[in-house]
């Protein structure tokens, strides 16, 4: 059985019927076709489903989905700015885009930068853990970045560039941190 | 496969309507952080006996979720998740045991949705916030269609994942009354973060004129609920907390203890380890006393 499910997703209005039983994880992605959140593990221990919900990282599939009734739910793929940003200009390194061309959020531009993903699975989420944490704490000390990240493993052991890339979009090494874009509506 | 069934009640009343269900198997939830991996592990099985419906009902949408200090005192709503209870004041000040619990569990992500009255009736023997509210006297205040209930903590438990609460009966706030005692809360897991506790050791520490008046110690994850430890807190009473004596204490808090083997130690290695994880918690509550 499933019942109708109305949520904010990524700023939009969305609606989706969802099973009863069913985490916010696999609506997300079966219910959805929004991929973006990863399923590494299925029961709270790794970090690659995390989406913002209400302003908080959680860890999506943990969340049963008909909870969010009414609540509002980020993934990266709301991340981009609005508007698409044009050809990226010429020479050395070109600014990072998305593959729709849109402009990254400086945590995805650093995580780009710095070389932090490397196959990728854990990324999503570490996006999203970072973004909810930097919402709340814009000038963290490396320790804090730690302690923000720890829910989110990586098997690919790549922790110290994603912990150094935290710290560099925070100083603002690329563009400076958007204020919290309203991602707690 | 097994059904589901799903209702987010606005009403204690409606809810207590909810909660009676013949020939369902009802589950509150809270955050989730324990029920959905089970149930996800549960669907993605091919199922082996016929389970009834299970009936879930959401917590959410009740406001039971608020913490009131009244000076003497803290009451926790049971559906206050572990984010909140780290950032509350009351909570810093008056129930430091409890705070640093909530510092070391699991990590930020798990603990913005996962909530304290899902950590005491989840009932696990690992459950981190369970020593500090034992030493501290916590009392769960239980309710049902029938009526309200009260029931200190240390009578809670009855082994793991068991408790007096009957089917249907919702946790609703727990209650603390501080005191005078300073505490302090010391896990060990096989890491810092996001991990389940191998030994956890709370204390709560009165001192008069710089001796022990009265202390309560209780042990988490090596028995099959918390434990208190008397004969340990016994042997304090009159004297100096230093390191000579905290170290004999921790040696009679083996005997309150049957650890057993699982994934994350050795029963040998927690009977070693839970000593010192008494000890050191022992020393820190007494220093927050004097400090
Ligand atoms: C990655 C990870 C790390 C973790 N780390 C720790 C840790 O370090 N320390 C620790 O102690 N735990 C840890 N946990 C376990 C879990 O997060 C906690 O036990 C949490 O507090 C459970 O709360 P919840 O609201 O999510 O419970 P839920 O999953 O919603 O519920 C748990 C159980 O309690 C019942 N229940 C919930 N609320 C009530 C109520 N008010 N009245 C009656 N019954 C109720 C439910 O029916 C269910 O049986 C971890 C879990 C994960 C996934
Ligand atoms: S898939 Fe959710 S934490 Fe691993
Ligand atoms: S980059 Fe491969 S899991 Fe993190």
């Amino acid at each position: 059985m499933s019942q109708i499910l109305r949520f904010h997703l990524n700023g939009n209005p969305a609606e989706v019927m969802a099973g009863e039983a069913e985490t916010l994880l696999d609506t997300l992605r079966e219910g959805l076709g929004l991929t973006s959140p990863k399923c590494g593990c299925n029961r709270g221990d790794c970090g690659a489903c995390t989406v913002i919900l209400n302003g908080n990282a959680v860890k999506s599939c943990t969340v049963l989905a008909l909870t969010v009734e009414g609540k509002s739910v980020w993934t990266v793929d709301g991340l981009v700015d609005g508007e698409r940003a044009g050809e990226p200009e010429g020479g050395e390194s070109p600014a990072p885009r998305s593959l729709s061309g849109h402009k990254l959020h400086p945590v995805q531009t650093a995580f780009h930068e710095y070389g932090a993903p490397q196959c990728g699975y854990c990324t999503p989420g570490m996006v999203m853990a970072a973004v909810a944490f930097l919402d709340r704490n814009p000038s963290p000390t490396e320790e804090e970045v730690k302690d923000a990240l720890s829910g989110n493993l990586c098997r690919c052991g790549g922790y110290k560039k994603y912990v150094q890339a935290v710290m560099a979009a925070a100083r603002g090494e690329f563009d400076p941190l958007p204020e919290r874009s309203g991602r707690n509506v | 496969m097994r059904e589901y069934e799903y209702h987010a009640p606005l009403s204690l009343e409606r809810l207590f309507e909810l909660a009676e269900a013949e020939g369902m198997e009802v589950r509150f939830l809270a955050g989730g952080t324990d029920l959905m991996p089970r149930i996800s592990a549960e669907r993605n099985q091919i199922p082996r006996d016929r389970k009834p419906p299970m009936r879930i009902i959401y917590l959410g949408g009740l406001g039971l979720d608020e913490v009131t200090d009244d000076g003497e005192s803290v009451t926790i709503g049971a559906t206050a998740s572990l984010s909140a209870l780290l950032d509350n004041g009351a909570v810093r000040t008056k129930l430091p045991a409890l705070h640093e619990a909530l510092r070391e569990m699991a990590g930020v992500s798990v603990r913005n949705t996962a909530t304290i009255g899902g950590n005491i009736m989840n009932a696990s023997p690992a459950a981190d916030s369970v020593p500090p509210l034992l030493v501290l006297g916590a009392e769960c205040l239980l309710r049902s269609a029938a009526g309200e209930r009260r029931v200190a903590l240390s009578e809670f438990f009855t082994g793991p994942g068991k408790t007096v609460a009957r089917p249907g009966e919702l946790l609703v706030s727990v209650t603390v009354k501080p005191g005078r005692g300073g505490s302090a809360f010391r896990k060990l897991g096989r890491r810092k973060a996001e991990t389940l506790s191998v030994v956890n050791a709370a204390a709560c520490v009165e001192l008069r004129d710089g001796l022990c008046e009265s202390v309560r110690i209780a042990v988490g994850s090596a028995a099959p609920v918390v434990v208190r430890c008397t004969g340990a807190e016994q042997a304090l009473v009159g004297k100096k907390i230093d390191e000579n004596s905290v170290r004999e204490a921790g040696a009679l808090v083996v005997k309150a203890l049957s650890p057993i083997d699982d994934i994350r130690s050795s029963a040998w290695y927690r009977a070693r380890v839970a000593p010192t994880m008494v000890a050191r918690a022992l020393l820190a509550a007494a220093e927050r006393k004097r400090g």
